[in-house]
């Protein structure tokens, strides 16, 4: 039976002693690295190590939107690349991740939400990423069932509309990526803990992991919200992280009614019907940081009275699942990637908050290549960890929000 | 309730009437002879300890104190003791 003493994405392997290079975290950025590691490098010789199973974390637990239309120059192009990869991994994968490119409609509720919105548009152009303002009434037209009347807390005022974004169904591309890179002769270890990271002289050896010892020269944490304590624990290196949980919840199924993602920052809410009816929405994140994934009653009614209002249609529709993930946040909302500093050998990739997701294809193209030649591709530059003792953050947020005393 | 903490003043209240304050990083550093390293030390980096760490919190929606716990991230529950110091 497949699942059960077959893995899904092929053959089971012994856990072997040594490795080109161990990738520790069995998501989307681990299973995207080593994929490409083997594709277009030819390191074959890689172990993912997960001490779950694959797509336990933020893989298996975000709101599966992607978009391209950030905020600063540098992230622009990063999301943007990730964006055109879905199509391209489906066919390559052969697998289907179901890439649903619906549009983001991003609803502002003042006019200096709007001119905060018209220089992300133009950034976005810039780059050559569809991104323009829609007022009110387009709006309406639509998507008919956003309430645009004044009687609500915020009325809406326009929105930046974002049409080649949308949802790529998640655990797909987990499956796909383990596919794709397990076919490559890429390892990946489930319900395998890694322990420890073995230093020497200043250079990565190896890990020690709960099923015994490997050699290596190469280490990437990608573990989501659980690197920077990994980071810490393992090699005493500190980040600028506060790791918070964030939850999402889903409705009863229902006819459709909304084919667009739509998201207010005002009323801290996202939503968009799946392909199997549901309404997935999801909210702000839990304001302390904590390793929990515990859901809280206090979000279902924040859901509920936002959903209310911009989209009065859901009133009465009951919530049928909840749940809670990691993000793990930086002060600047920018990830972290970095490598060979202050250990060579030693590579992370991390800090992406709730981003993780729609950034994995790239991301793992770009740290296969930092990870095989050593050299840091010019596109993850700005990400280096050095940007914060040297005040070169990214202010990819626009307006600051409060979740740690950072900001 | 996913959290619920001890205000020194007010007993234990709902979490989400306090403002997170940060991980306990010790006292601010003197500024003769900081350098951007240490500065950048003493605001941004933290342990991101999975287990018991001490914190600070602000009553914000009560009475404005200022305090410091310590709890479990892996249980979100405040401890008596500190199990570990980290």
């Amino acid at each position: 039976m497949i699942g059960k003493n077959t893995p899904l994405w092929g053959k089971k392997t012994r856990l072997k002693s040594s490795y080109d290079a161990v990738i520790i975290g069995g998501g989307l950025h681990g299973l995207a690295t080593a994929y490409y590691l083997a594709k277009e490098h030819g390191m074959t010789d890689v172990a993912v190590i997960e001490k779950r199973y694959i797509g336990f974390g933020g893989a298996g637990r975000n709101t599966a939107i992607v978009r391209a239309n950030q905020r600063t120059q540098q992230n622009v192009p990063l999301y943007k690349e990730a964006l055109d990869l879905w199509p391209v991994l489906t066919k390559e994968l052969n697998f289907n991740l179901m890439f649903n490119n619906c549009g983001n409609l991003n609803l502002m509720h003042s006019e200096a939400a709007m001119n905060a919105a018209r220089m992300n548009v133009a950034t976005a152009q810039f780059h050559g990423v569809e991104s323009h303002l829609l007022d009110a009434k387009q709006i309406k037209e639509m998507v008919p069932a956003l309430n645009i009347s004044e009687d609500i807390t915020y009325p809406i005022h326009g929105a930046m509309y974002h049409p080649p974004g949308g949802i790529v169904r998640h655990d797909a591309v987990v499956w796909g990526l383990a596919k794709g890179a397990a076919k490559l002769g890429v390892e990946i270890h489930q319900q395998t803990e890694a322990t420890a990271i073995n230093t020497e002289g200043g250079k990565i050896t190896g890990i020690e992991t709960s099923r015994g010892k490997i050699h290596t020269p190469r280490v990437l944490v990608s573990a989501g919200g659980y690197s920077a304590g990994i980071i810490y624990h393992m090699l005493g290196i500190k980040l600028p992280i506060s790791v918070l949980t964030i939850q999402a919840m889903v409705t009863q199924p229902l006819k459709p009614i909304l084919d667009h993602v739509v998201s207010s920052g005002a009323y801290h809410a996202y939503a968009n019907q799946t392909l199997k009816g549901e309404i997935a929405t999801g909210a702000h994140m839990d304001p302390w940081p904590n390793y929990t994934t515990l859901t809280t009653a206090y979000y279902i009614k924040h859901q509920a009275q936002a959903l209310s209002e911009f989209l009065p249609c859901l009133r009465g529709v009951k919530f049928m699942r909840i749940w809670g993930g990691l993000a793990d946040m930086t002060p600047d909302m920018a990830p972290i990637m970095d490598g060979n500093d202050p250990i060579d050998g030693f590579y992370m990739d991390c800090g992406w908050g709730y981003f993780g997701f729609k950034s994995c294809s790239a991301v793992g193209k770009h740290m296969a290549a930092y990870m095989a030649g050593g050299n840091c591709p010019d596109i993850l530059k700005p990400f280096n960890l050095r940007r914060y003792e040297n005040h070169r953050l990214m202010g990819e947020t626009a307006a600051l929000v409060n979740y740690t005393p950072d900001n | 309730m996913s959290l619920t903490l001890t205000c020194p003043i007010c007993g234990k209240r709902n979490g989400y009437e306090f403002r997170y304050g940060g991980e306990d990083k010790g006292p601010r550093p003197a500024e003769e002879g900081l350098s951007p390293r240490s500065w950048c030390e003493y605001v941004h980096m933290n342990k991101c300890v999975a287990g018991v760490q001490k914190e600070w919190w602000f009553h914000r929606d009560g009475c404005g104190t200022w305090f410091t716990t310590h709890r479990n991230t892996l249980t979100n529950l405040e401890v008596e003791e500190p199990e570990a110091t980290s």
